[in-house]
């Protein structure tokens, strides 16, 4: 509710994936989320913080249709899903990154694995390795195609598992804890990677360094809804850099 | 392919289970105490996988993957599916007690006969070539479960014989799917974990 | 994520616990061995009122130990459909003995009755087994008949492998639902296809390495708790006066139904094997 005041501006814009008024929780349980309302515009990296338990990953598996809506709307490009067929068709756009790479990755090596959404999607091999070769690529991380899943570190995991859903090719992220137990290295490209992507996306995330390096909006969940934090410093610092060169440019041309 | 009560003879049932008996004290010795919780945890996963249920045309079918585990388990697959067919029949009903030992014996035989044969065969091959021989592998012992179900049957009441033949004929879409997935299955261990092929559970006694 | 997980063994659930009964309350050994016991004995019971009998007295336990009676019959009823085929044929595949065994011929192929019976006699016999099964042993949570197996001198090798894997299914089950899903989020679907058989092969063999070295950490930590390759096994207590109560009960019936099928003044029902 506080997002849409704070983009009241923008309404002109059409949301490209939105809830309305959202109750979901798994069925013989407490509904988690509770009238929760939630727009992601096009360009926006929205970070998503709050307690332990306060619903974050159920928010993102509601989003991909995996937990029933028990209220409420969702909206992708301003056409409602509903059925399992719409939410099926979902999910080949909007690409859900698990919080724990080994629930995602079962294949020999990295390539089959990132062949393997291609493949379901109809694709031959022969394109479905071309398109996984070029998001390694794209991703720099060519070296790792031959190697086993298995064997790889857990920074390394991380990475293939969002390769994995890239190949996708989907027009939505939706990102659970990306960052969690990433070392120095592997966490400063994983933003690299995230900032170099351009899409939009939805980070849950408790991590202050990835609010402030990535963040474009910051919400918390809390009691089953989401509430607008104060704008990220980076945000702030931005604005403060663009109004400081109006400013001078300002002042250059007077 | 679950074997009811009532259905064999007392022969049979009194053969089999003998047999059954036998196979598990030699899975059970050879066993290192040091790789039960191995053997415990392969069993889990196997349990896992026979709960699956695979599409076949209008019907669906449920895994058994005997002969990847004779590959991995070597003689421990006895113990190992007898513990798994022992908790489908005490809590889902499948099966039933008397014919315990049999239906051990008929899964769990085929498993170490085919697991002995292919090991050989995967000590230096490549992933397709492992594929290939755990395919074989897989729908071999599918099929030779099949073919000891139809003896257990026809031995116990010739009445059944005929019945068994055509049973056996429309097992084929079994065998495919269970070498189907068991050819990926040995083909990535060959790729991931190739140690697990070469060398049974039960002979890797005190490596550490 | 609930759409692909499996189903659960009771014994792992904790409402296993929930309800209170003449049953439940019973020894785990005598229920093991009372469930044995019924099996061998409906198997060699000779005719089909005496399996009814039998039938009658395992849904009578049934019906004490509250077991969902429907959720059960489907259970009962879901016999593969291997051996509903071979019920089916037998009338046909039995040869007819004589003029008045034949029951009717389809396109051609005469069917008999004591084929008939005899596909009646394997089904109220495979019922009656499985529901007393059910109710006396399908009740028991994981602990007691790990125990109560143990303590009927199951090897502890066995036993120990029987423990672990009831300790672990769940996990491993879990593990196996996740991945799933992650799979329907890359538009997987289960079909006939080579792709979908090699990616559950896949998938299978991932969760056979990760069981592995999860079993690797898991004798480590046993270990640093003093494991020494055995199991401590709790002191078995004395069998109670219900528990002899209902072990002669139990007896006592099945005395009873022997007697009645057996004797010889009740030939006559001989004519319906």
């Amino acid at each position: 509710m506080v997002s849409q005041a704070a983009h009241a501006n923008e309404d002109s814009r059409q949301a490209l994936l939105s809830v309305a008024d959202l109750d979901a929780g798994y069925p013989g349980t407490g509904a988690v989320l509770r009238g929760l309302d939630l727009e992601l515009f096009a360009g926006e990296r929205l970070l998503i913080t709050g307690p332990n338990g306060a619903g974050k990953s159920s928010l993102l598996q509601t989003l991909v249709g995996l937990m029933p809506m028990r209220r409420g709307a969702l909206y992708f490009h301003g056409v409602r899903c509903a059925s399992d067929e719409d939410f099926a068709l979902l999910r080949r756009k909007v690409a859900l990154v698990f919080q724990d790479p080994d629930d995602q990755l079962f294949c020999p090596t990295v390539l089959d694995d990132l062949m393997f959404g291609p493949l379901n999607l109809g694709q031959s091999p022969a394109q479905a390795r071309s398109l996984a070769q070029a998001v390694l690529a794209r991703l720099g991380l060519s070296r790792l195609a031959g190697r086993v899943t298995h064997a790889l570190s857990g920074g390394e995991k991380r990475l293939i598992s969002l390769a994995c859903v890239l190949t996708m090719q989907p027009e939505v992220l939706l990102l659970d804890e990306p960052s969690n137990a990433l070392d120095d290295e592997n966490w400063q490209r994983l933003v690299a990677i995230l900032l170099d992507l351009e899409l939009p996306m939805i980070l849950v995330s408790h991590d202050q360094a990835l609010q402030a390096a990535l963040a474009t909006r910051i919400l918390r969940l809390v009691d089953g809804r989401l509430r607008a934090l104060a704008e990220p410093k980076s945000v702030q610092d931005q604005r403060r850099d663009q109004a400081f060169a109006s400013a001078q440019t300002a002042a250059a041309g007077g | 392919m679950h074997i009811v009560d009532g259905a064999l003879s007392l022969p049979v049932i009194v053969t089999g289970t003998t047999l059954a008996v036998g196979g598990m004290a030699m899975g059970l010795r050879k066993l290192d105490i040091e790789r039960v919780p191995a053997a415990a945890m392969l069993s889990a996963a196997f349990f896992v996988a026979s709960l699956i249920h695979v599409p076949v045309g209008p019907s669906s079918v449920h895994l058994i993957m005997s002969g990847p585990a004779g590959l991995v388990l070597g003689w421990a697959a006895f113990p190992a599916l007898f513990v798994g067919l022992l908790l489908q029949t005490l809590f889902f009903g499948f099966g039933g007690l008397t014919v315990l030992g049999v239906n051990t014996l008929n899964i769990a035989l085929p498993a170490v006969i085919v697991g002995a044969l292919a090991r050989p065969f995967l000590l230096s091959a490549s992933p397709r070539r492992a594929a290939i021989v755990g395919g074989l592998a897989g729908a071999g012992a599918i099929t030779l479960t099949a073919l000891l179900v139809a003896l257990s049957l026809s031995l116990s009441h010739e009445a059944f014989w005929a019945s068994a033949q055509i049973v056996l004929i429309s097992h084929i879409s079994i065998m495919l799917i269970e070498g189907a997935i068991s050819a990926a299955l040995v083909s990535f261990l060959r790729q991931v974990k190739p140690e697990l092929l070469v060398i049974p559970l039960q002979t890797r006694a005190g490596e550490e | 994520m609930t759409s692909f997980a499996l189903q659960r063994l009771p014994a792992l659930e904790a409402k296993a616990r929930a309800p209170r009964s003449l049953v439940h309350g019973l020894d785990a050994r005598l229920r093991v061995v009372a469930a044995f016991g019924f099996a061998v004995f409906v198997v060699s019971l000779p005719n089909i009122l005496a399996l009814l009998a039998a039938l009658t007295l395992a849904f009578v336990v049934a019906v004490n130990a509250k077991l969902p009676l429907r959720k059960t019959a489907r259970r009962v009823l879901l016999v593969d459909t291997f051996l509903i085929f071979l019920l089916v044929m037998l009338p046909f595949t039995t040869t007819v003995s004589g003029p008045q065994d034949q029951m009717l011929t389809l396109w051609g192929m005469p069917a008999s009755w004591s084929g008939l019976w005899h596909a009646i006699r394997i089904v109220l016999t495979s019922n009656a087994v499985v529901m007393m099964m059910l109710a006396l042993v399908g009740t028991l949570p994981a602990g007691e008949l790990v125990q109560a197996l143990s303590a009927l001198r199951m090897p502890g090798q066995l036993v120990q492998i029987l423990a672990l894997s009831l300790r672990y299914i769940d996990i491993i089950a879990q593990e196996y639902a996740r991945l799933r899903t992650a799979m329907k989020l890359r538009a997987f679907e289960l079909r006939c296809s080579w792709h979908s058989y090699r990616s559950m092969g896949y998938l299978l063999a991932m969760l056979l390495v990760r069981s592995l070295e999860r079993s690797e950490r898991v004798l480590a930590a046993m270990r640093c708790r003093g494991y020494t390759g055995r199991f401590p096994v709790a002191p078995t207590r004395p069998m109670t006066q219900q528990d002899w109560g209902f072990a002669m009960a139990l007896t006592a019936a099945c005395a009873l139904i022997a007697l009645a099928a057996f004797s010889p003044d009740l030939s006559w029902l001989e004519g319906l094997h």
